[in-house]
């Protein structure tokens, strides 16, 4: 799990923004429409993100309908600081 | 020997190409997020440039190496296309 954080938040072109996308769900469940105001990106590359983070098991979503509810995994938790490590460098985040 | 030559030639220069591509990547994953990790990835591709632009040169101007070995070396170079095309394809989803 360690490796695929790094990649998926670090180490891979969209990975900053997955990981202010992980923080913010953490700080509070939503869906894809509600992240996409927050973070200021489209709402095609939140969905892009939303789909690279539940692949990798970052996320799981709740419901299965058009306003499904994205939150952080079990898993991640498990990993929570090195999540930490890797956002509190970002701007734009709050803490 | 020259497809050979051709072809190591050829697959070098593409691994310089997406070895810059990931380079851009990773320096910008460094840059925004400081620790080994994103620093650890940006060296080792910067080193596998070197060893690529290395190789190319070899391969430019050290041709009368036997064609066995030159064969070999194209495969290893042909491999190693192949890996940086799908680690390239990740990291720029």
């Amino acid at each position: 799990m360690e490796a695929v954080l790094w990649q998926v938040l670090a180490g891979t072109r969209g990975g900053p923004n997955r990981a202010r996308l992980l923080h913010a769900l953490d700080r509070r469940p939503r869906n894809a429409n509600q992240l996409a105001e927050e973070v200021e990106l489209s709402y095609n590359t939140v969905r892009h993100h939303l789909d690279v983070l539940e692949e990798n098991d970052l996320i799981t979503s709740s419901g299965s309908d058009y306003g499904e509810v994205y939150l952080p995994s079990d898993r991640v938790r498990h990993h929570w600081d090195t999540v930490e490590a890797i956002v509190e460098q970002l701007d734009g985040v709050e803490s | 020997m020259t497809l050979e030559v051709d072809v190591a030639r050829a697959a070098a220069g593409a691994n310089v190409v997406l070895l810059a591509a990931l380079i851009r990547v990773w320096a910008g994953s460094y840059r925004q997020i400081r620790s080994t990790q994103t620093l650890g990835t940006l060296l080792f591709a910067v080193l596998l440039l070197a060893e690529n632009l290395l190789a190319l040169f070899y391969y430019v101007t050290a041709v009368s190496l036997p064609v066995a070995a030159f064969r070999s070396m194209m495969y290893l170079q042909l491999l190693e296309t192949a890996a940086l095309a799908f680690l390239t394809y990740v990291t720029y989803q």
